[in-house]
């Protein structure tokens, strides 16, 4: 098919058009979304913010990049991107074990508190949005947060 | 696969100057490899960009998940449908595909009516700002497919009717730069605002740009 088009029209619209954003289609998603995956209007997943906020805080207090941590855990750096940024993620159940191996945390607490299975203790779930809901996401781990994270962690690390 | 090409324009921006391009009535295997190993690849970099300058994930383009594969089944499975590229420098710079049997017109003074539905319409990565290309490579794309998609519908009959599901960050292009009617948000398409375009709006458009 053959579209008459001239220059001046092209240039016009493209100085109209400007930087715009043009993505129409749900494949214009980048990338399109799992099936499952859920829409941005859902609820905020409580245990997806405490995963994230976990994971987040025990890489800095470590010193850790997302990379380096990665590459000690054995664990994709973008379901790491996922998990500290997407409180809607739902991280995969071996990610959650290589992550709790490298924490030396209870494969199970982590599990809970990730929500991949059903809260066996009420406790880790409440303390931890308690947790979360006392950090910041600044750029430098601070004594408070650090104070925060070593008693989550004591509390998940009990059997 | 027979492959019509038309001039067309667009604008480099780093350069402020106009450049000349293509229009493919296509898309081919040459389209979608740029879009394999270029415009991902390119995305790719753009979120790691994001995330080091401490965008908030909320934010980035709206991904959830990555699928690239899931992706590029979709994309191979609509080739059936009509199909138009932008090529410059070698490159695949944009790219849609239309649906022109199945869809039906939603507006009331249009209801029921055959149009071109836009399935997909998107930019390479580097000609999209809000990845941080600053500046984007080329200007122009949006309107050149939408263009390309109103004389579809005019050889097709319907009149210059076409409609299309906008993501929430390109609502303002179609809505203002286009000119087409905002049926707000489907619960049908993830939550996405239904555009249409009537047949005076498509005069209207075309005419914004001096060329009727």
């Amino acid at each position: 098919m053959k579209i008459e088009i001239t220059k001046e029209w092209c240039l016009r619209m493209a100085h109209l058009e400007g930087d715009a954003e043009i993505g129409a289609g749900v494949l214009a998603f980048d990338p399109i979304l799992h099936e499952d995956a859920l829409p941005v209007a859902d609820t905020l997943d409580e245990s997806g913010i405490v995963f994230g906020r976990f994971v987040q805080l025990m890489r800095r207090n470590r010193g850790l990049t997302i990379e380096k941590l990665a590459e000690d855990s054995d664990v994709e750096i973008a379901e790491l991107l996922e998990i500290e940024d997407d409180a809607h993620h739902k991280p995969q159940n071996r990610t959650v074990y290589q992550l709790a191996n490298y924490f030396k945390v209870p494969h199970r607490n982590l599990l809970q508190v990730a929500g991949l299975t059903a809260p066996r203790d009420s406790r880790i779930l409440e303390e931890g949005v308690r947790f979360a809901a006392r950090l910041e996401p600044v750029a430098e781990l601070s004594p408070e947060e650090r104070a925060a994270l070593e008693a989550f962690v004591a509390v998940i690390g009990s059997e | 696969m027979t492959v019509t090409v038309s001039p067309i324009a667009l604008f480099n921006v780093e350069q402020g100057i106009s450049v000349d391009a293509e229009l493919w009535d296509a898309i081919t295997e040459k389209q979608l490899a740029d879009w394999e190993a270029e415009w991902n690849m390119e995305l790719l970099l753009a979120l790691q960009r994001l995330n080091r300058a401490g965008v908030e994930r909320k934010h980035w383009p709206q991904s959830r998940h990555w699928n690239w594969r899931k992706k590029t089944e979709c994309l191979q499975k609509m080739l059936a449908y009509p199909c138009f590229s932008i090529m410059c420098d070698g490159m695949t710079q944009g790219m849609m595909i239309v649906d022109t049997p199945s869809k039906r017109c939603r507006i009331e003074c249009q209801k029921g009516k055959n149009l071109v539905y836009i399935e997909y319409i998107e930019n390479a990565p580097w000609n999209r700002k809000e990845l941080l290309f600053d500046p984007p490579r080329y200007r122009g794309i949006g309107s050149i497919l939408i263009f390309a998609a109103i004389m579809l519908s005019k050889e097709e009959g319907f009149k210059g009717r076409i409609g299309l599901h906008s993501l929430p960050q390109a609502n303002n292009f179609y809505a203002n730069s286009c000119g087409m009617t905002d049926l707000g948000s489907d619960p049908n398409y993830q939550g996405l605002h239904y555009f249409e375009m009537t047949e005076q709006q498509a005069v209207a458009f075309i005419t914004k740009g001096g060329q009727l």
